[in-house]
């Protein structure tokens, strides 16, 4: 197959699929209206994704053996997907089919069902164009794209205060953000006169004070969605009340799909300025303490997992800025690790913990947070459940050997290379940040397996099988990852490569 | 056949754990038996590798990059520590048949105890930092788990979490270490800096030596992280005899043994290696002779001994350290299995509701003395050896000063274990429990380290020759035979020695005419009861932590303009930063 023709149909795909899958969910449940079996649009984003995924690997396989990418032109649009196009598209990929997989039975009682999984497609879609952006418009348009289908998917449950409560800020914020990133996009067009990467890096060669403003409002712009402390305040409410294949998705991939924006944006100004690197420094340790900090206090299991998710961006920023700042490749790679391992390690977290609410919650029709207390003895019932659970906070809290001590041993790694004291300093701090975070992941695992279950636990449903499936996949990946780390280092490279020749080889 | 050896010390009692755990709780007898096989297999696997030791490397598995050659060598000092895993390791698991009968979740413990096993051989026997870094985490996960395996307690549990972030935070010291290491030479290949401790600048390896110190001071319990054994001891007894005892804490020792080639010229090293070993013999063996919990004496007692190996690293005597080691693993793992069959017949760990059960419980009061003799440093127990020779090191290479504080912790160690065994065995009865001696599983694995108790010195000449040049050629070890180390302890010093000891037992056994020296020390005495200190001082380090903590959860008002006006504030900040740094 055409390389051209199988990136085609990557980008494709999910776009037409969505509407598709609309109309289909739709026209099933007007039909149907109350029946119990399952709505066909479930299974047709399963396969628009399972397809999408295919075409990925076709692309890659006939793809040119120069690091250039595949590139597409429709008109003036272009699309380029390079390794950090690859990288993003099969991460979201993965992720994506995970949690349409496991959301068939999650989201069964749903009323407007078909939405929910359009909207995951569109998500989808727009997250693996925001990777093929080679413009700062297109960049702007897709992360646009995917902004809009998550505020829908973060207030899905709409009939309660909790979610739409989370929904509006989670807007608001976002829109903010948003505008930033176009002010900075208006700056950057004063200054060199087009928004293409290529012309903009070759332009932004100098202190400009328009891009030196631009960079700035990008950085915060693009911070509101990558959740940098102190512009992160709607996560914790977002990610807690979403549905829990969506946290998984918002925490996955949907904060990291910000960062990627930045660095894109950041890279083409790579010239003009030593500050951006400090900046990604500073605020991964400002994120790594906050985040850790925060989750220590909560009681709820979900705003827990997403304050932690502050944390983790906080070693992704310190890789990425080891890469900016001392030009560290390690830093890159590492950086890209680690973000592909949280998406597997985080995800497989609310997977779990959506799989205990399902059985405690949703399957008795209430609709309450899961609190610590709920966890009690709950390995006596929903054993497979409880040791996913306990492996992806294990794994999150860094240990061997799991994946995520892989991916900081490599961030790690990055910052002695520099030989900077400050740089080594700031990996102490996250290798003491590490130590932190087990403070709280620890205690869940005990819970979990003390002899006694929760009252909670004791009246709980069952937890149907093909919440299992996914769970297992994404448990038995982070085992894969932690014994055998350069299985993915091709797939890390070629992003992190993908990173350098942006901000300018 | 070494790289099989090898691979399978590791690979066998992972596979075991993971067997055990896949059988599940509901066939609990197949499961201990299970557990028994792996870990004999191990430990077979453990001695037959023996014969192979050499200095190559016998598996190499390139990953690249950051990740290094992950490599792994039998030399004298892995395949030694590696018999003691797996071998003390089989042990436990036997003790562990009836001390663990009926209890719940025992897929989990044997699980945990097999694959710490395997961590323990992984982390003796790679020569990859990485790998090393990597084994040491994963004995601190299996220690976490197996302490707080009755998850309903919630003293166990604290005491998991508090040996998990203490070893952890010095965890940090070994990944510095290890990542300076792979910044400054490009390899993950420790053997090289060994041979050549030029390779590292003056400046890095001071660091990656203070480093490795603290780390090891962490996982050895040592001064200032002494604190968390102690609250260790919830954890079921065979995992204190094995983890906390015999293998996990010996980690410390070890790094210290390895490294000591590098590290010996790093000025102020070995003195403050030396310092920390002498500190902790003396302060752990005052706070094991107030202590009235059983274990807790013990686990005081592991902690000062530990003490005593530091201190011989640090005055240059690696084989006295690494013998005391390999005697300390079979006398203590023997200690803590027969307070484990005290503790399981009788239902609690306080001394002051033990007494005369010696003549219930002859079998494990046999044992127990053995022990206690070795610790105490009796001739001829192997306790005797290998403490002798520490205190000779010290004498020939550290301060005067040194020597006889530890000299006097000697001293100090044969009360309290004089008072551990009179309270527990002889005296009067405190209460009225029936108490039952040894089930047959526990005698199977307390007689064969009675036994090796008695005997292990004798292997002190092949001990030598094992650590010798052929497979550690860095480290001078050379001693080669069982004369050479009688010859050495068989001095003056010793004599000395002994007479110390002597008056230490003399001293419960008159302890009636010393009520007004023990008034007087009162006050020691309640220091000692809270560390010294080091308790309060975790516990400020908590409750700060956790009033930050609290303190920012102002931050997330949940109010929307708040909000908004965090992300103008961001962008003030940033553009402050852009223009003024730019």
């Amino acid at each position: 197959m055409n390389a051209n023709t199988a990136f085609t149909l990557v980008i494709g795909l999910p776009l037409v699929g969505t509407p598709i899958i609309y109309l289909v969910g739709r026209l099933w449940a007007r039909q149907n209206g109350q029946s119990n079996a399952a709505n066909p649009a479930r299974w047709l984003a399963l396969l628009v994704l399972l397809a999408t995924g295919v075409f990925t690997y076709f692309a890659v396989v006939s793809a040119t053996a120069d690091n250039t990418g595949i590139s597409l032109n429709f008109g003036k649009l272009a699309l380029t997907m390079d390794g950090l196009g690859l990288f993003l598209a099969v991460t979201v990929l993965a992720l994506g089919i995970l949690v349409t997989l496991f959301s068939a039975p999650y989201m069964q009682a749903e009323v407007g069902e078909e939405k929910f999984y359009a909207l995951l497609t569109a998500m989808i879609g727009a997250i693996i164009g925001l990777g093929c952006a080679t413009d700062l418009f297109n960049l702007w348009l897709w992360f646009e794209a995917m902004a809009v289908t998550s505020y829908f998917l973060v207030a899905f449950y709409h009939d309660q205060k909790g979610s739409l409560e989370a929904g509006w800020k989670y807007l608001v914020q976002s829109a903010t953000g948003s505008t930033l990133v176009m002010l900075g996009i208006a700056l950057a067009f004063a200054a060199t006169g087009s928004l293409s990467f290529d012309q903009l890096r070759q332009a932004a060669a100098s202190a400009d004070p328009l891009l030196l403003a631009a960079g700035a409002l990008f950085v915060v712009g693009f911070g509101v969605k990558t959740a940098l402390v102190p512009l992160h305040t709607w996560l914790p409410d977002a990610h807690s009340q979403a549905p829990s294949g969506i946290s998984a998705m918002l925490s996955g991939i949907v904060i990291e799909a910000g960062l990627i924006a930045m660095l894109r944006a950041l890279g083409i100004l790579y010239a003009t300025s030593q500050v951006w690197g400090y900046l990604l420094l500073g605020f991964g340790a400002l994120n790594l303490l906050v985040g850790n900090l925060m989750a220590l206090r909560q009681t709820q299991v979900k705003r827990l997992l997403a304050y932690s998710s502050l944390s983790h961006v906080g070693y992704m920023l310190i890789g990425f800025g080891m890469a900016f700042a001392f030009a560290m490749p390690n830093g890159a790679i590492g950086g890209f690790f680690h973000l592909f391992n949280h998406a597997l390690m985080k995800g497989l977290a609310f997977l779990a913990a959506g799989a205990l609410l399902y059985a405690l919650y949703i399957a008795k029709g209430h609709h309450g947070p899961l609190v610590l207390d709920d966890l009690n003895g709950a390995s006596k019932r929903y054993p497979l459940t409880a040791f996913c659970f306990s492996l992806a906070v294990l794994a999150l809290g860094g240990l061997p050997p799991l994946a995520g001590f892989m991916s900081k041993w490599q961030i790690f790694v990055s910052g002695f290379e520099t030989g900077n004291t400050v740089a080594i300093i700031l990996v102490i701090f996250a290798a003491l940040n590490s130590v932190l975070s087990l403070g709280y992941y620890a205690p869940m695992v005990n819970r979990l397996y003390r002899g006694q279950p929760s009252q909670k636990v004791q009246d709980g449903k069952k937890i149907p099988p093909l919440l299992a499936v996914p769970m297992v996949i994404l448990a038995l990946a982070i085992v894969l990852f932690g014994f055998w780390p350069s299985l993915l280092t091709n797939l890390t490279s070629r992003a992190a490569l993908g990173l350098f020749m942006l901000m300018g080889g | 056949m070494a790289t099989t050896l090898l691979l399978l010390t590791i690979a066998i009692p992972w596979v075991g754990g993971l067997i055990v755990w896949l059988v599940g709780n509901k066939h609990a007898s197949l499961q201990h038996r299970i557990a028994v096989a792996f870990a004999l297999l191990a430990g077979g696997a453990g001695v037959a590798l023996i014969p192979y030791s050499s200095s190559q490397i016998v598996v190499n598995l390139p990953l690249g990059s950051v990740f290094g050659d992950f490599t792994f060598v039998a030399d004298g000092l892995g395949v030694f520590l590696t018999v003691v895993a797996t071998v003390i390791g089989s042990l436990a698991v036997i003790f562990s048949v009836d001390y663990m009968h009926g209890e719940d979740q025992l897929g989990r413990y044997y699980a945990m105890v097999l694959f710490f096993i395997g961590a323990m051989s992984g982390l003796v026997l790679t020569s990859n930092m990485l790998l090393v870094f990597f084994f040491w985490e994963i004995t601190a996960l299996c220690s976490y788990a197996l302490i707080s395996f009755h998850n309903d307690d919630p003293k166990a549990v604290a005491g998991g979490i508090k040996a998990l972030i203490i070893t952890q935070i010095g965890g940090v010291g070994l990944l510095a270490g290890a990542l300076l290491l792979f910044a400054v030479t490009g390899s993950m290949d420790f053997n090289a800096l060994i041979a050549n401790p030029a390779l590292m600048p003056a400046k890095w390896l001071g660091i990656m030596a203070f480093g490795f110190l603290i780390a090891a001071a962490a996982k050895s319990a040592q001064f200032p992280f002494q604190t968390w054994l102690p609250d260790a001891m919830e954890a079921p007894t065979p995992i204190s005899a094995l983890i906390h005892a015999a293998t996990m804490v010996n980690a410390g020792v070890y790094l210290m043994a390895r490294f000591y080639p590098a590290f010996k010229d790093v000025p102020g090293w070995t003195t403050a290696v030396l310092l920390v070993g002498m500190i902790t013999a003396l302060m752990a063996a005052i706070m094991a002779l107030v202590s009235n919990d059983l274990k807790r004496v013990l686990a005081y007692s592991t902690v000062s001994q530990l003490g005593y190996m530091f201190y011989a690293i640090g005055a240059g005597g690696i084989y006295a350290s690494q013998f005391h080691l390999f005697s300390h693993s079979i006398f203590k793992a023997l200690l803590f299995l027969g307070a484990g069959a005290v503790i399981h017949s009788v239902g609690t760990r306080d001394m002051r509701q033990m007494g005369g059960l010696g003549k219930q419980m002859p079998l494990v009061r046999a044992v127990f003395i053995i022990g206690g003799l070795a610790l105490a440093g009796i001739p001829i127990l192997n306790g005797f050896w290998s403490k002798e020779m520490v205190l000779e090191a010290g004498l020939a290479h550290a301060p005067i000063w040194t020597y006889i504080v530890m000299l006097v912790g000697a001293g100090i160690t044969a009360l309290y274990t004089f008072r551990c065994i009179w309270m527990v065995f002889y005296g009067q009865p405190q209460s009225e429990k029936h108490v039952h001696d040894a089930g047959p599983a526990m005698k199977v694995a307390l007689i064969p380290l009675a036994f090796a108790t008695l005997t292990s010195w004798l292997l002190a000449g092949s001990f030598g020759k094992l650590l010798g040049p052929e497979t550690l050629p860095s480290h001078g070890i050379e001693i080669s035979s069982l004369g050479e180390v009688i010859h050495e302890v068989l001095s003056l010093p010793t004599l000395i020695a002994l007479i110390v000891i002597a008056l230490g037992l003399a001293a419960w056994w008159w302890r009636g005419k010393l009520t007004g020296l023990s008034n007087a020390l009162k006050g020691i005495g309640k220091a000692a009861a809270d560390s010294f200190g080091f308790e309060a001082i975790n516990r400020g380090i908590v409750k700060g932590t956790q009033s930050a903590a609290e303190a920012l959860r102002a931050t997330q008002t949940g109010l929307l303009n708040w909000n908004i006006f965090g992300i103008i504030a961001g962008l003030i900040i940033v553009l402050a930063v852009v223009i003024f740094g730019g």
